[in-house]
């Protein structure tokens, strides 16, 4: 009750000041972010911290969740009408929504994707209002073993779901970020770590400008690198029917918010894996399997209702664990330590409001996502007649800006430029960014608590398998990755399958 | 990438990545442990960084391995192949975007002052990704257009960054 009488209270005091007005502006920024092949989520929340870094803790954080929930739905929008997912959350968007607008239904397929993204965002945040108070009180029994094992379980399945072909890669990503977080003054005797008598790395390496770099300039470099995408041409008939035909398949939408959350909740992995595992299960469960991949109304529905219900599930690791569910939500939580909030288990202790304000939050970012998305379908489709070759250079300006503005020091565009061009690189071999981030933030728990777990325990391993916690966390993070692979599944296919050609006779 | 030369490229980056990590290992091991101040042994600085560079230098050799199975040891160029491959108009725009870019990060930005800087470099952009995209030097309107985007684009970031969030960019 307390914390619904919170939540009014926050939704109340939006809507009664200017703050109402970031809703609708910094919801619309983020949906044409979302809708510029090129922009992600990641890099427009990235850049939108460095302009609102001087703004009170409130308004910058619902800014910035805002431009998260906005541009999420609205790389759904060049995905149905060019067939180029705006983030690579909507990547499964692309493979019905493409087909319907092809077929004249662009119109529609814009309401389905409203629909579903407006669905999973509520799914999506009342599992955030629900669960987040009940993980943080949980998480107060964390101690050193668990949140060692929590930072590992966080790289090792982030690294496994963003890289499903190739999982050591993803690993590999991993623990590069790891070491990255290594680089400077260590947190327990404050000795300086591989910076080589530099100052500048002594001071570690901000989250910030590697992340402008490893999702605003190697995006750049791959954007450019690529053929130029058509403008759009598709035919759009009447929104109201896909939010009729999208009703037909509320149990889907109902699961696929569900599986969206819990992708979210998992740290690292996100809303890409939120919208492709309520694809599958959609598929799956389908009666019309043959439709999906051809315009089914169902694949569109499920792929934005997962992707969206992962914006709010991501928060709530970020809230309780102070670990990101996602790389959007690494910046946001970047940004809240900007600000001065602790994000972590002591969050419902210290500031107890502040959990149902996130809520209130993404329940108006949801509703101007909503009304913003339909309202404006037509002319919001003029946005993605800007060529890459105009869009790109004025993107690459507020990189370097954004990058130097963090802390008004030329270093910071140095590391930019570092991440973006290794991050291009890494991209062209098939590694996953996402892992990279996760890692560079997980880096310094790991890092501690480590050390600290290993003086408690007076170098006894064991301890950290035998606690309750740790071993569920060990135990599932070992048997996710062996079932996830290749070979085991291959295995485990050949030894269940039922004899029924020459085994029985 | 086609498979054999994500394999070729495996190869290469997976020395790379051994190599590193063996550098991350060394380095580890060079770390202060601080006996003089009688530190616990399992809190050493080195610890941690040291686990992530056995972890890499294994990674990196599992790839290795992988990458000869699958052939990736074959580096032998193809001169015609490697022609064709260079001038393609997908390695000239990322060359050419790399070029302008880093021009503009590492000479103009930090010299220049930034109302002027950032004109120039998105026009630059502009008129050298668009001659490409049509083959020839863009025309009167575009060229126009495209100027008048630099400079608007410039002085608005210019206004938004210095005058209403009180960041001093270098250069001026």
């Amino acid at each position: 009750m307390d914390g619904l009488i919170s939540f009014a209270t926050a939704v109340g005091s939006i809507l009664t000041s200017w703050s109402a007005l970031d809703v609708v502006w910094a919801t619309l920024l983020g949906i044409i972010v979302g809708m510029l092949p090129g922009l992600t989520a990641t890099l427009g929340v990235a850049l939108l911290t460095t302009l609102t870094f001087k703004m009170g803790a409130d308004q910058a954080i619902l800014i910035l969740i805002c431009m998260y929930v906005g541009a999420i739905y609205g790389g759904s929008r060049s995905a149905i009408l060019l067939n180029i997912p705006g983030t690579p959350a909507n990547a499964a968007t692309a493979l019905d929504g493409f087909p319907l607008a092809r077929a004249g239904k662009a119109g529609s397929a814009m309401a389905i994707a409203t629909t579903g993204s407006v669905f999973g965002s509520f799914i999506g945040m009342i599992a955030l209002a629900v669960i987040a108070p009940v993980l943080a009180e949980f998480a107060l029994s964390f101690g050193a073993y668990e949140f060692f094992w929590l930072a590992v379980f966080g790289v090792l399945i982030s690294g496994q779901l963003t890289s499903l072909d190739d999982p050591i890669k993803g690993w590999i990503a991993g623990f590069l970020g790891l070491f990255i977080a290594t680089i400077g003054q260590e947190g327990i005797y404050a000795v300086p770590r591989f910076s080589y008598g530099s100052t500048d790395l002594s001071g570690g390496i901000g989250l910030l400008p590697a992340m402008v770099g490893a999702f605003g300039l190697a995006e750049i470099l791959t954007v450019m690198r690529h053929e130029a995408y058509e403008a759009v041409r598709a035919k759009t008939d009447s929104v109201w029917s896909g939010i009729r035909s999208s009703y037909k398949y509320k149990m889907t939408a109902l699961r696929s918010g569900l599986i969206g959350t819990l992708m979210g909740l998992i740290p690292g992995v996100g809303e890409d894996m939120g919208a492709w595992a309520s694809y599958a299960a959609a598929r799956q469960s389908s009666k019309n399997k043959e439709e999906f991949g051809k315009g089914s109304v169902e694949g569109l529905l499920a792929a934005e209702t997962g992707n969206n219900a992962a914006v709010p599930g991501a928060l709530i690791p970020v809230l309780t664990l102070a670990v990101p569910g996602s790389a959007p939500a690494a910046v946001l939580l970047a940004a809240m330590i900007i600000h001065g909030i602790r994000p972590g288990p002591l969050i419902m202790i210290e500031s107890p409001g502040f959990v149902y304000s996130v809520v209130a939050m993404v329940f108006l970012a949801t509703i101007a996502m909503g009304v913003l998305g339909l309202l404006l379908t037509r002319p919001l489709v003029l946005v993605l007649k800007v060529t890459r070759e105009r869009l790109m250079p004025i993107i690459f300006v507020l990189c370097i800006v954004g990058a130097f503005a963090i802390a008004s020091r030329t270093f910071d565009v140095w590391v930019m430029l570092f991440f973006g061009v290794f991050g291009f690189i890494l991209r062209e071999l098939k590694y996953p960014m996402a892992p990279l981030i996760l890692g560079i933030v997980l880096g310094d728990i790991l890092d501690k608590s480590l050390r600290r777990g290993l003086v408690l325990s007076d170098g006894d391993l064991f301890q950290f398998f035998n606690r309750p916690i740790s071993m569920v966390l060990w135990i599932s993070a070992l048997l996710f990755i062996l079932v996830t692979m290749p070979s085991i599944r291959k295995w485990m296919g050949r030894a269940f399958k039922p004899k029924t050609e020459g085994g029985v006779k | 990438m086609s498979q054999p030369a994500m394999n070729k490229a495996d190869f290469i980056s997976s020395i790379v990545l051994t190599a590193f990590g063996i550098g991350v290992i060394v380095e580890s091991l060079r770390l202060p442990r601080l006996e003089n101040l009688s530190v616990n042994p399992y809190t050493v600085p080195g610890i941690v960084p040291g686990f992530i560079g056995i972890f890499l230098t294994l990674a990196g050799f599992f790839i290795f391995i992988r990458s000869i199975r699958r052939r990736g040891w074959d580096l032998r160029l193809n001169k015609d192949h490697a022609i064709t491959w260079i001038s393609s108009p997908m390695v000239k725009r990322t060359a050419v975007t790399m070029i302008i870019t880093m021009g503009y990060a590492i000479f103009l930005f930090p010299h220049i002052p930034f109302w002027i800087a950032a004109p120039i470099f998105i026009f630059v952009f502009v008129v050298a990704t668009e001659s490409m995209k049509y083959g020839k030097l863009p025309g009167g309107v575009r060229l126009l257009t495209a100027l008048a985007l630099a400079v608007a684009a410039g002085l608005v970031i210019n206004y938004v960054f210095q005058d209403l969030f009180f960041v001093r960019l270098p250069g001026g």
